[in-house]
């Protein structure tokens, strides 16, 4: 138990922050707001939340290999509206639509990590020329919403297991599941050594290219999926979808404690800063202000995060 | 268990090893020794597998082997202790013992129970007190060297390098250690010990491999060696061909630092500088040598303690403001904050003093490179004119740029941190001779340096620091190895 704690509070003190932040947020939202605190409006954050959810876990990899990943917008701009275009409401074509998105998304990671270790140029630059090159693919397809899904595919965001959102039933198994592998798996711990100090990890002969396809593959995955349960809500693919996701899918990672920097952080931390973003856009709409402003906001809190964990860095 | 012939390696620029050989036996301790730059490192990464020699065999355990990435030479049976460690600060010290052989339980998952207990036992069996839940930035360095000597217990080496593993240890736990490796050498174990201290190397090890500037010396028996001997392969020359005569009469103090704090590495520390002499900070890698000089510099914030200069007292100091005072500065690490690398010789001289080489606000390229010219000539830089670039020169040419810069703007002090690292031996010789010039043009000159011979052969006056307090004063015939060793390993009194 002691060791459990220590174990948090070393290496996963985001987490008790957020957690906090997440009660003053909840106790504030009672206050102002009569139906804020209601069953309903909580389990419509859950649902909300989803896509945010699965591209920050995606993201959360990338970060701790010291890298980022800022194609993962025009990823989910792309896979949803080829979801939608190849599938036009054929459900055999859906099929398809579902395994070539999910095969396009673990490609485009794949070549983001080969592109940084091959060609030795920043993820940063990388990830953001393929941004690029993917939004122009996208708009290339189709400039307006395109195709549509079978009935009963929003059932996908709006239906209910165990009285929960599917969404968040799905979020939560992906989150769980990841969290045994960082912890239990050797090619976690490489993950962390690997953003902790490269050089390092070379000079050990730990698999740090593995490590980085991994990551950057399984980000683009989790980008795939995020549009799925975009399209289930929308009803079809837009060009622009995945717009805001690029910033927003890193906020939740670095109020989650997650260095910048590699090396530090966990998905566990990542998971209670996307209730506490999804927490806070859904209390700034009781406010009624608009969703520009939950953007600045955003931008705000990415700022004040990572100032606050610079404090905590290494002192080697 | 070893054998190494005719091994080259270059880098763009250097050549790092020229035709070198070394043989290792099972069940012997060889010592590798020569000063900085004669290529034990680049040795040691080639044995490791982290670069390809460009000629040469490498024979292992019975076999020529080429291995392609540090994996490989692991498998082989090959354990490397870096210098500068190979530790990852953000995990606990179990998790960095155990890296790339995690121990395994339920459905083969990491077993950290047992990481925990397993590590435990490496420590205890290397007589340490360590935290294995602790996270490895915040052990202290002697400690984070007891892990990474842990890490060489985990699995069955043949053959392990130690790169000065006592550089951050003393008293007890050298003990420790040598214990260890004897009892691994007992075992049949090869190893290949790289020090400094030469001391060290007659007490451990058997034989000796001397290298000088990228090229074998020699390989003798230690029983047979004295230590004269030893030197003087290594150096290459006489100790007095390589030092310029100390100064009789230093001038005025020039720079008082007084009570000097910075966070966590340097606690209290006072010095002088005086016009006309060469000061030595000495001490082990960790003592808080370039965070006090830093200090003094404003590079690093001071918690506590003031600097007198000129007249005037300063709580707080600024790069810009010693930089006014007359206070200049070169770096240990000549490539990351000194130089910049791409641009010519001229920019690079002209860099802490583009007022003299510009009329209102515009430059003056043609002042520029008059400057340079004479400054070229002026500490014989060995380069192609102004507008050689600096990335090409050799180690000890671009520290002339570095002092020629500095040279410049400060009137009063300049700090010289490894001034000479990575330099070869005559362009060493070289440069103390402009460091006594420098001071006796009246400047104060403080050198930072871990090479005992340097500090022994060039300095008027040395400081000892041990773990952040400056623990001894020497000047005159008290400046010797047994004392400065005493002064830089014995416990705070406190």
């Amino acid at each position: 138990m002691i060791a459990t704690f220590t174990f948090l509070t070393k290496r996963r003190g985001g987490l008790l922050t957020v957690i906090a932040l997440i009660l003053v947020l909840t106790i504030f939202g009672v206050l102002v707001s009569e139906t804020f605190g209601t069953a309903s409006n909580a389990l419509n954050i859950l649902e909300q939340s989803t896509p945010l959810a699965l591209v920050s876990l995606g993201q959360t990899l990338v970060i701790i290999t010291g890298g980022i990943d800022l194609s993962v917008g025009s990823m989910i701009s792309l896979a949803s509206v080829l979801l939608s275009g190849i599938t036009n409401g054929d459900p055999l074509m859906m099929v398809v639509a579902l395994a070539t998105i999910m095969g396009a998304g673990i490609l485009v990671g794949l070549i983001n990590a080969g592109a940084s270790i091959y060609l030795r140029v920043h993820p940063l630059v990388v990830t953001l020329g393929m941004g690029a090159i993917l939004q122009g693919l996208t708009l290339l397809y189709t400039q307006t919403p395109i195709g549509k899904m079978p009935k009963g595919f929003s059932q996908l965001a709006y239906g209910k297991v165990l009285g929960l959102p599917i969404g968040a039933v799905v979020t939560i198994a992906a989150f769980v599941l990841t969290a045994i592998f960082l912890r239990k798996v050797p090619l976690g711990r490489y993950i962390y050594a690997t953003g902790d100090d490269a050089t390092g990890a070379q000079l050990m002969g730990l698999p740090r290219h593995k490590v980085l396809f991994l990551a950057y593959g399984f980000c683009g995955l989790m980008a795939s999926i995020a549009a799925i349960f975009l399209v289930a809500r929308l009803g079809s693919g837009q060009p622009y979808t995945g717009q805001n996701f690029t910033l927003t899918s890193i906020t939740p990672v670095v109020v989650g404690g997650t260095l910048l920097s590699g090396g530090r952080g966990g998905v566990m931390g990542t998971l209670m800063g996307v209730y506490m973003v999804s927490l806070l856009n859904n209390l700034l709409n009781f406010l009624s202000l608009s969703t520009h402003f939950q953007l600045i906001v955003q931008g705000l809190i990415v700022i004040i995060a990572v100032s606050v964990y610079v404090e905590n860095k290494r002192k080697v | 268990m070893l054998t190494i012939s005719k091994v080259s390696k270059s880098f763009p620029g250097v050549k790092a090893l020229s035709n070198v050989q070394l043989e290792v036996k099972a069940g012997e301790i060889h010592a590798l020794v020569g000063e900085n730059g004669a290529g034990k490192s680049t040795l040691t990464r080639i044995i490791a597998g982290v670069h390809k020699p460009d000629e040469g065999t490498i024979e292992f355990d019975g076999e020529i082997v080429h291995w392609d990435s540090p994996a490989a030479a692991k498998a082989a049976g090959i354990h490397v202790i870096y210098q500068e460690f190979v530790l990852f600060p953000n995990l606990t010290v179990a998790e960095n013992i155990f890296l790339g052989h995690e121990r395994r339980g339920f459905l083969n998952g990491i077993d950290h129970g047992r990481t925990r207990q397993d590590a435990l036992d490496l420590l205890n069996r290397l007589g340490v007190s360590i935290d294995p839940d602790a996270l490895v930035s915040e052990l202290s360095v002697a400690d984070q060297q007891m892990v990474e000597i842990a890490k060489a217990l985990v699995h069955k080496v043949k053959l392990l390098i130690l790169d000065e593993p006592t550089a951050v240890i003393a008293g007890h736990e050298v003990e420790l250690l040598f214990g260890r490796l004897r009892a691994l050498r007992d075992d049949g174990v090869a190893i290949i010990y790289i020090s400094h201290r030469l001391e060290e190397i007659f007490d451990l090890c058997d034989r000796v491999t001397v290298f000088k500037d990228g090229q074998f010396v020699a390989t003798e028996t230690l029983a047979e060696m004295t230590n004269d001997r030893l030197v003087s392969l290594m150096v290459g020359r006489d100790m007095s061909e390589l030092f310029p005569p100390k100064s009789s009469a230093p001038g005025p103090v020039v720079l008082t630092a007084t009570n000097i704090s910075v966070k966590g590495r340097v606690h209290s520390a006072s010095l002088e500088l005086r016009a006309g002499e060469i000061t030595a900070l000495s001490g082990m890698v960790g003592a808080g040598r370039t965070e006090l000089a830093m200090a003094i510099f404003g590079g690093l914030p001071m918690i506590g303690g003031q600097v007198a200069i000129g007249g005037e007292t300063f709580t707080r100091m600024t790069p810009s403001l010693a930089i006014e005072k007359g206070i200049g500065l070169l770096t240990e690490d000549r490539k990351g904050q000194g130089l910049a690398m791409l641009t010519d010789v001229a920019t690079n001289i002209s860099a802490s003093d583009l007022g003299s080489v510009s009329h209102k606000g515009w430059l003056n390229h043609g002042r520029e490179k008059e400057i340079a010219v004479s400054e070229i000539a002026n500490y014989r830089i060995a380069c192609r004119g102004p507008q050689g670039a600096v990335l090409t020169m050799s180690g000890g040419n671009q520290q002339k740029v570095l002092v020629a810069r500095w040279a410049r703007t400060s009137k009063k002090v300049i700090i010289m941190d490894e001034p000479t690292r990575g330099v070869d031996v005559g362009a060493k010789a070289e440069i103390y001779r402009i460091m006594r010039d420098l001071a006796d043009r009246g400047l104060a000159v403080l050198m930072i340096s871990s090479e005992m011979p340097e500090v022994i052969g060039l300095a008027d006056r040395v400081y000892v620091m041990r773990e952040g307090v400056i623990t001894a004063e020497l000047r005159g015939d008290e400046i010797a190895e047994n004392r400065i060793i005493q002064a830089a390993t014995q416990k705070r009194a406190s």
